[in-house]
């Protein structure tokens, strides 16, 4: 009985919702209390995780056979998790404080669903009951909506939309669970091992896998990340699509696939694997072509989803380890770039990559975190994107020399959408640097500051974690991830890759790179000259090469272009066929109530037959 | 302490027709006393739970009297319809401002009451009948209140559709005691018990269902409600979504066929029909409107579709001869939706009736960003979507997982889905208002929009507080015990009833 | 058989209701289908040749004051008039309702077909 278990999810609940209905006459009180709960959360997580095992119980509802019991407890995968979430919630306070300022609209309702967020993960995270865990899940999708909607222009649609399309994954959820339930008898998650051998457990296996994949963003029910991520606030992106929703995901995934069920079927691992691999591909390819940051980094976001949800698929140790251990990198580093990209918009006032550029030397600090997270993204060593890219590539390596079936048997197909997704990720990457830091300062751009204190610590500490998973890899391997997995902490999963030998290689590469170009400056003579332009007066804004043009060649491809055309269009889009589909059917329920009472007392008479007809049993 | 019975019958009546007398100058008295006997039913209804009597008017004993019995189901809801009269009066006190002819309008409302009251109380089917015909003709009223075109078009075919309801209903009646010699439900029960149903007697279940079906609003008797709810006054949708559906068409529904007719395999799948077209036409409906009351009043057909699937399927259980204990959880679910339905559907149309009082439009494109503006009637409407959508931990949440967890348990796996996709469509609908009402920008013409005043305020706070606790009904087993678990047991033991009544 | 010409009545008011445009006509027809279910009612309590169940000394027996066996068999049920005038009460109260609402509508649209009042729709 360990109650200390019930803080960290309570108390930000209950303080979250007090601050919802707070009226907008008190403004200091939200951001205080906000402050100091989210410390308390991340200091007690700390304490949950060094403390191991421990376990919360308490009786609430008892109808038949229908127990429903508020069941805590601390499992080494759930713990780990939950000390990063809280670490991101405390961050993202921090960075809001000055980014969500006093004269934001509606700052109570925004900090009070931080709090939500806050409590509502670390009760996913705690909980060892089905039931529980669905209504946190909820309370983090309701956090979601309504920190969207505190977003400007449109968020409204965003919101909408993120609400509706993850509230269908929350009803498959519900479906999923108590069809384990029955299946099963028992909601806690500790006890159910279900093997997906007949028809039943596969879809309540399918219904839990939509849940988790929505949450996490991937294809094909992703598309609420990049809406909402061109209106939300950039603190919120971070907050939960970047960081929270993918943990949650992927640690719904992980629980699924490891805990509940036992793989019988091929065809699911090959169902993950599809997904994973597509994901990848899809995302980076419509990234690419983005104009604006946030949507950007929203398509990279769905894009690396891709890689944990492959590297789960394998359903080798070192591919699982490897996508758990992604999704921790890239809480870190796409939180890094959210935060990042609010930055930048907070200080330029826009988020459009047409209008940005050489703001590296305005903002060195948010160029160096941001380019310090772009190349973890990238996968480039010895940032920690490398690290946990490497092992999901040696898991499908692996699962294809070891395993048979379908999805093992495809599996250079696998580890060519992750290797090229990768690629293109760089690539797009060095179009985002290029048009925001480099380039040239457009002269609107000329009275941009550096972001103040508040702003910078979270980039700054993202940045050095960054760099401290990749170099130090085995620390996180070995503190959480190995212990969190029941794996072995010898499993030698690296193939030839020795990271310390691989930084120096590289940090000497760099080195003689740049003893080159210094003698070759000092050997060659140089004359500099202004450029000649026939006399013709150049401004500014003429001279500026934006990034964005870099591959419209891909966009204007034939074949591809017709599918980035119906893409932007929203012809792929699951939440607007869906829509059309339901509208037409509403339309035509509507053209039945015509306002005609003849037709309306015609019905009641047929209703009246029909049931006398099965009443009296003439059916 | 044990109340006279007909004391929430008299008092709703008395006062109503004392009120007239005080005319236009005494609109503050009639408000305050008006006010009063809403107020001093609820406190009634409060004391009453748990008690279970029956009540001879005249000290005629039954069969040869009239009864009044009050159970578990009575007490149920009687509870709910008295906290939302009480609610929707203390919200007109400033609403109702806008109309002339208040005092009448309080009379008409506490006749409402005054029938809703009987109908739940009464143990006698042609007295149910006579009730029913006092509160619906009320309603009929009320409707056309507002005198203006839509007001009037609503009524008259709300009181088309219902009249013949009710003659449905009398003529059932009518063919019931023709059959059994008796208009005690107890006795009518007792002689169906001894010598089965003949023909007569099953064409008159087939009538009850319809006219019930019909004051019930059920697809496809539910043409006049998307008319005529968003026609009344605000308070008064609330009432007629609130308590007006649910007593004179489930709960008359209900008690006929299971307590006197006796629940079989035909009339169970009939109710889960019933319930599920209602449900599935109600919602894809709702969404497509851009009224907000009117999208408000489609969404009640969907919610009333819970109500009856879940009694349906704990009937269809029950003559099916399975487990009891699955049986009750389904009718649990649907009871416990009823009175959730209840109190958040009439705080809905509470918010609806503040938000077309200081926007003067009930169209929802022509609104926006009134979250700043109105934040508490804002507060209080979130509150309310969400419990509609089923979002934990509010009511609504409860309820429908009761009946989802209990359709999985009884193998009903299509039904599940569906529920749980109707209440996907629940949320969608929900989120349009949120969108189109209180988000986005605020149009030009809105930027005087003021917050509602303060007795509606109160009204819809009281309301609000009470989606967020009702989670405690259920949750709290010896509320449960005493309040849901009574009206529960009412309906599993069916044709038990009679003997009970009989001997009490 | 005469069940069957009450039926008949019933029938036809609800084609009436249905099928007339004309909102009196509906009202009409909603109230022929009221007195079908009444005269159906009466028609439970008749008895061909029954007296009016009213009780006076003559109907007692003089010995125990007890109803007297004759009048038992040949009174009519009391019970469904006591019923229909209920019953006829609450149509009428329903009737004056409804006809003012017509009126009130006419006022408003001009016209009693109703057909034509088709505002609340969708």
């Amino acid at each position: 009985m360990d109650k200390i278990l019930l803080i960290p999810v309570f108390l930000p609940l209950i303080a979250g919702f007090v601050l919802l209905f707070l009226p907008n006459k008190i403004k200091l009180l939200s951001r205080a209390l906000t402050l100091v709960i989210s410390v308390v959360t991340f200091a007690l997580a700390i304490r949950i995780f060094t403390l191991g095992q421990s376990n919360y119980a308490w009786s609430v509802l008892e109808i038949g056979n229908l127990k429903f019991d508020l069941l805590l407890s601390a499992m080494p995968l759930g713990a780990f998790i939950l000390m990063f979430a809280m670490g991101f919630g405390l961050l993202i306070t921090l960075y809001s404080l000055k980014s969500i300022g006093p004269s934001a609209k509606r700052v109570n309702e925004y900090y009070g669903s931080v709090l939500l967020t806050i409590g509502g993960s670390a009760g996913i995270l705690l909980s060892n009951h089905l039931l529980f865990l669905l209504i946190f899940w909820e309370i983090v999708t309701v956090s979601l909506y309504l920190l969207i909607t505190t977003g400007g222009k449109n968020s409204n649609f965003a919101a909408t939309k993120s609400f509706a399309m993850i509230g269908a994954s929350d009803a498959a959820l519900l479906l999923g669970i108590l069809m384990v339930w029955v299946l099963s008898g028992t909601f806690v998650i500790s006890d159910i091992s279900l093997a997906t051998a007949s028809t039943l457990p596969i879809i309540a296996f399918l219904l839990l896998m939509t849940a988790a994949i929505t949450k996490a963003g991937a294809m094909p029910l992703h598309t609420w990340l990049p809406t909402s991520g061109e209106y939300a606030p950039a603190s919120v992106m971070a907050l939960l699509p970047a960081a929270i929703d993918k943990l949650l995901g992927i640690y719904l995934l992980v629980i699924i696939v490891r805990q509940m069920f036992v793989f019988k079927s091929v065809v699911l691992s090959l169902v993950l694997a599809i997904i994973g691999a597509a994901t990848i591909i899809i995302a980076v390819m419509i990234a690419m072509v983005q104009h604006n940051l946030k949507k950007l980094l929203s398509y990279h976001a769905i894009s690396q989803v891709g890689y944990m949800v492959l590297g789960i698929a394998t359903g080798t140790p070192v591919g699982i380890a490897g996508g758990v251990f992604h999704m921790l990198n890239h809480a870190v580093y796409k939180c890094c770039l959210f935060l990042c990209g609010g930055s930048v918009e907070q200080a330029a006032g826009t988020a459009e990559l047409d209008k940005l550029g050489g703001l590296g030397k305005k903002m060195p600090i948010t160029f160096a975190a941001c380019l310090i997270a772009a190349l973890s993204i990238s996968g480039i060593p010895p940032f920690n994107g490398f690290v946990s890219k490497w092992m999901v590539y040696q898991g499908v390596i692996q699962m294809g020399t070891a395993q048979t079936g379908g999805a093992a048997k495809l599996w250079p197909i696998w580890l060519t959408c992750a290797m090229f997704g990768s690629a293109l990720t760089l690539a797009s990457f060095v179009k985002l640097i290029h048009s925001i830091f480099l380039s040239r300062l457009p002269d609107e751009l000329k009275d941009v500051k550096e972001v103040s204190l508040p702003m910078k610590v979270p980039m700054v500490v993202l940045a050095l974690l960054c760099v401290f998973f990749g170099v130090f890899y085995h620390v996180p391997l070995k503190l959480f991830i190995y212990p969190a997995l029941n794996i072995e902490p010898g499993t030698a999963i690296f193939g030839t890759w020795d990271s310390t030998l691989a930084t120096a290689l590289i940090i000497i590469g760099i080195g003689l790179g740049l003893l080159i170009l210094l003698v070759g400056l000092l050997a060659r003579k140089v004359r500099t000259v202004p450029t000649w332009t026939c006399g013709e007066a150049q401004t500014n804004e003429q001279m500026i090469i934006p990034g964005t043009h870099f591959y419209k060649t891909v966009s204007s491809m034939g074949g591809l272009k017709q599918l980035y055309t119906g893409q932007e269009k929203g012809h792929f889009d699951l939440y607007n066929q869906s829509g059309k589909c339901g509208l037409g059917l509403t339309n035509f329920l509507k053209w039945l109530h015509s306002g005609l009472l003849p037709m309306y007392l015609t019905w009641v008479t047929l209703g009246l037959l029909v049931i006398l007809f099965i009443v009296c049993g003439i059916w | 302490m044990s109340i006279p019975l007909p004391a929430f019958v008299a008092i709703p009546l008395v006062t109503a027709f004392l009120l007239p007398i005080f005319g236009k100058k005494g609109k503050a008295a009639a408000t305050v006393l008006a006010n009063l006997a809403t107020v001093s039913l609820l406190v009634l209804a409060i004391v009453s739970v748990g008690q279970s009597r029956v009540y001879e008017i005249g000290k005629w004993s039954i069969p040869l009297g009239i009864n009044l019995v009050l159970d578990g189901l009575s007490s149920l809801l009687l509870l709910a319809i008295s906290v939302v009269s009480t609610a929707a009066m203390f919200f007109s006190i400033r609403y109702m401002e806008q109309y002339t002819a208040k005092a009448k309008y309080l009379s008409l409302f506490l006749l409402m009451v005054a029938g809703m009251n009987g109908v739940v109380l009464s143990g006698d089917i042609f007295n149910l009948f006579v009730f029913l015909e006092i509160a619906s003709i009320a309603s009929y009223a009320l409707v056309g209140f507002g005198c203006e075109h839509e007001e009037l078009e609503a009524s008259f075919k709300y009181m088309v559709l219902g009249s013949i309801g009710s003659i449905f209903i009398l003529f059932a009646v009518a063919l019931v005691y023709g059959n059994t010699g008796s208009l005690n439900m107890a006795y009518i029960s007792k002689a169906i018990q001894s010598s089965g149903l003949n023909a007569g007697l099953t064409f008159a279940l087939g009538l009850f269902i319809a006219g019930f079906g019909l004051k019930a609003a059920l697809v496809p008797f539910h043409a006049w409600l998307p008319d005529a709810h968003p026609s009344a006054p605000a308070p008064i949708s609330a009432m007629l979504s609130g308590v007006l559906i649910k007593t004179l068409g489930v709960y008359a529904l209900t008690r006929v066929v299971f307590n006197v007719f006796g629940i079989s395999i035909s009339t169970g799948w009939l109710l889960i029909a019933l319930g599920l077209l209602s449900m599935v036409a109600g919602a894809f409906l709702a969404i497509g409107q851009w009224d907000l009351k009117r999208l408000m009043a489609y969404s009640s057909i969907s919610q009333l579709g819970y109500v009856v699937l879940g009694i349906g399927l704990g009937g269809l259980i029950i003559a099916e001869g399975g487990n009891l204990a699955w049986a009750s959880l389904a009718i649990l679910g649907g009871l416990f939706h009823l009175v959730n339905h209840a109190v958040y559907k009439s705080l809905l149309f509470l918010t609806s009736g503040s938000v077309e009082m200081s926007t003067g439009t009930r169209q929802m494109r022509q609104m926006g960003g009134l979250a700043e503006k109105m934040p508490v009637t804002r507060a209080t409407c979130i509150i309310a979507s969400a419990s509609i959508a089923g979002i934990p931990p509010f009511s609504g949440f409860w309820s429908k997982l009761i009946l989802v967890v209990a359709a999985i348990q009884a193998s009903f796996y299509w039904v599940a889905a569906i529920i749980v996709f109707v209440s996907l469509c629940t949320l969608i609908m929900y989120l349009k208002v949120q969108r189109y009402v209180f988000l986005g920008e605020l149009p030009e013409n809105l930027q005087q929009s003021k917050e509602a005043k303060n007795s509606m305020l109160v009204a819809m706070i009281f309301l609000a507080c009470l989606c967020v606790l009702m989670g405690l009904l259920v949750l709290v087993p010896s509320l449960r015990s005493h309040i849901l678990n009574p009206a529960v047991k009412v309906l599993t033991d069916g044709l038990e009833y009679s003997t009970k009544i009989i001997n009490m | 058989m005469l069940y069957a010409l009450c039926f008949l009545l019933f029938m036809i008011g609800l084609y009436c209701a249905v099928i007339k445009k004309n909102m009196v006509k509906i009202v009409i027809g909603i109230m022929v289908m009221e007195y079908a279910v009444n005269l159906f009612l009466i028609m439970l309590g008749y008895r061909t040749g029954g007296i009016a169940p009213i009780i006076d000394k003559s109907q007692l027996e003089p010995s125990t004051g007890q109803l007297t066996a004759a009048f038992l068999n040949s009174s009519v049920d009391p019970l469904p008039q006591a019923l229909v005038l209920t019953a006829i009460v609450i149509s009428l109260g329903s009737l004056a309702l409804m006809i003012s609402i017509c009126v009130r509508t006419y006022g408003k649209y001009g016209t009693f077909d109703i057909t034509q009042i088709r505002r609340l729709k969708g």
